[in-house]
């Protein structure tokens, strides 16, 4: 028993505290939960609470969602899932190599190959739309390559200025999380119906949704995943560095079955963000890819409040996520996300 | 320590490049269009206009009004999930009977989508058959406006928020209390330190950097509240609960007004960085302090 423990009447005060906050979190979802089987006479009438008591519960708003009746309810869901569980597997991939790199491997480049990469960017954008009078698709394409190109080109050489780390890269990637994403939700909008002009769909595609979201994912799995690596202990890996075991079979074959309840972690948070999505889906989809965030909005303006369907359409949203809030509390339980903050 | 080996470049490449095409773009994209006087919605051939976007905004009473209603909902809502979280995650921390349940229910409102979360609460403040407005009839409260007066939105909105993201500073400060050292706690034991003593002069200093980082996160986030406003009142009564995205939603989708927009982001992005800034600056000395 350790010292912290509470005692005596303190104990009843913490223990009556939480409980009043545990009603509050949980009413609104119980209240979404009998609401979707009252029928709209019962929901019209003024509240009621207990299903057998005081309404007789109904299948009718279920029935409707499930069978189509208000929007492709099936796609959506199938949509939804397709999209959210390959950019959450792509996003932790990816990100926990980027992370696993940033921690073991050194880094170092001048600002100036920075600057290099942003200024051609920019200046090849401008020159390509407005001089050349490139469309933005094609003028992106190539200011990109050139900019890239051009950039890690003259890392190679010696270059004045300060030197840049590690470090910097990862308050690159996080501060990715501090643009307004209306900005980029509109410009990429924007981006992806010019490149469909030249052929490839990304509106209302799978592709481009997921992509999306892979990008605006990776900044919270790097930030995740690199406290998760450093953690680990270092010896295995210099073992296996003396024994000469290449650095890609150290991290498949190592590192990540160390790290899996960090990459468990990082996955689950990463498929809710990308789940209850609302932004990004409203700008890049339209109907074949849409997701479940925008058809519960559609609920509400479709037909005035019809909250029994409304109710039923937010259950199927929410619904997942429980269960994963209580696989996630477990992971807690044990101190796997005591990592995550350091 | 870290070491060099060409294979990092492989580790390292894809994610570098997804976030460069992504971010990128929008970054280049819309600061040449926030020089520009752009409309899609009557079509108008781009025209350069300097800072006159800027200025616009900056003159523009509705710009300050709608960052002023922003920053009220991040400071309180912010302030109100601190306390709360701190509070709830102490208890959990010093193991209150049924810990356990609590810990299932306190992670869930953080993993339902803010639109069904605004869906619910505008159920459950609905004026005639929401159980809000019933109970408060029991304490003798007329029908509430909950959501079309001002001050009643602005609060339920805060309210909401709270509900939604309370859970993440438990969530953070659960972790960070049980990284604090035992031995600490039972040296002030036994110099019969209070309760009160202990949290006053062990777990909060000690707790401080976590608590900073936890409120820098929320309060960024909070600036970029969007889907619960957008479904709860719509920016309304009027345009009194209207947050800077939401304006930069209504400027850009509805009037494709894409200079102006970009502007607003841009001044949004300035904005924030600013108050981080001026956050971190206030706050370093005590962290300094108690490092």
């Amino acid at each position: 028993m350790s010292v912290r423990t509470l005692k005596g009447k303190r104990r009843w005060l913490a223990l009556g505290g939480c409980l009043l906050w545990l009603a509050f979190t949980l009413f609104p979802l119980y209240w979404v939960a009998i609401t979707s089987f009252k029928t709209p006479l019962a929901v019209v009438g003024g509240p009621t609470y207990l299903p057998f008591v005081d309404f007789e519960p109904t299948l009718t708003a279920w029935n409707e969602l499930v069978s189509g009746a208000r929007g492709a309810f099936y796609n959506t869901f199938v949509a939804s899932l397709i999209v959210s569980l390959s950019a959450a597997v792509l996003a932790t991939g990816i990100g926990a190599m980027a992370a696993y790199a940033l921690v073991r491997f050194t880094f170092r480049f001048r600002l100036l190959s920075a600057l290099i990469f942003v200024v051609v960017a920019f200046g090849g954008f401008l020159l390509g739309q407005y001089a050349l009078g490139f469309g933005q698709g094609i003028s992106l394409i190539y200011s990109f390559i050139a900019a890239l190109a051009l950039a890690v080109i003259s890392s190679r050489f010696r270059l004045p200025g300060p030197e840049l780390g590690n470090n910097d890269i990862v308050f690159w990637f996080v501060s990715q999380r501090m643009f307004p994403p209306i900005v980029a939700a509109f410009a990429l909008y924007l981006m992806y119906t010019e490149v469909g002009k030249l052929g490839f769909k990304l509106v209302d595609s799978y592709i481009g949704l997921t992509f999306a979201y892979i990008a605006f994912s990776l900044p919270i799995v790097v930030w995740l995943m690199r406290d998760f690596f450093e953690a680990l202990p270092i010896e295995v890996e210099e073992a296996a560095m003396v024994d000469n075991v290449p650095s890609w079979r150290i991290f498949f074959g190592i590192v990540l079955p160390m790290s899996k309840p960090g990459l468990i972690a990082t996955f689950m948070i990463t498929l809710a963000f990308v789940w209850n999505e609302f932004l990004f889906a409203l700008f890049l989809t339209s109907s074949k890819w849409q997701t479940l965030p925008i058809l519960v909005a559609g609920q509400n303006s479709q037909r005035g409040d019809e909250w029994w369907s409304i109710s039923a359409a937010a259950l199927v949203a929410i619904i997942p996520m429980m269960i994963m809030a209580g696989i996630l509390s477990r992971l807690m339980r044990s101190g796997l996300l005591l990592g995550a903050i350091k | 320590m870290t070491r060099n080996d060409p294979i990092k470049h492989f580790f390292i490449w894809p994610a570098l490049i997804i976030v460069l095409l992504i971010s990128i773009f929008p970054l280049v994209y819309s600061l040449t269009t926030s020089f520009m006087s752009m409309r899609l919605v009557p079509p108008m051939p781009a025209r350069f206009v300097g800072f006159g976007n800027y200025a616009d905004l900056l003159s523009n009473p509705r710009f300050w009004h709608v960052a002023g209603t922003t920053t009220l909902i991040a400071i309180v809502s912010v302030g109100l999930q601190y306390v709360i979280g701190l509070s709830v995650a102490l208890a959990l921390n010093s193991r209150v009977p049924g810990e356990g349940i609590f810990r299932v229910g306190f992670l869930l409102p953080m993993l339902v989508a803010p639109v069904a979360v605004a869906l619910v609460a505008r159920q459950i403040l609905n004026p005639t058959m929401g159980p809000l407005n019933e109970f408060m009839t029991l304490f003798g409260f007329p029908n509430l406006p909950f959501l079309t007066r001002t001050s009643w939105a602005l609060g339920s909105i805060i309210v909401v928020e709270v509900w939604q993201w309370t859970p993440f500073v438990i969530l953070m400060l659960l972790a960070g209390l049980q990284t604090l050292p035992d031995d600490v706690y039972e040296a002030a034991a036994l110099e019969n330190a209070t309760p009160w003593q202990q949290f006053r002069d062990i777990t909060f200093p000690m707790l401080l950097p976590i608590s900073a980082a936890v409120v820098f996160i929320r309060l960024i986030e909070s600036y970029k509240i969007m889907d619960t406003v957008f479904v709860m009142t719509g920016g309304g009564p009027g345009v009194s609960t209207e947050t800077l995205t939401l304006f930069a939603y209504q400027e850009g989708f509805k009037k494709f007004n894409l200079g102006y927009t970009s502007a607003l982001s841009f001044l949004f992005l300035i904005f924030i960085t600013v108050i981080g800034l001026v956050y971190l600056a206030v706050l370093k000395p005590y962290l300094e302090k108690h490092k």
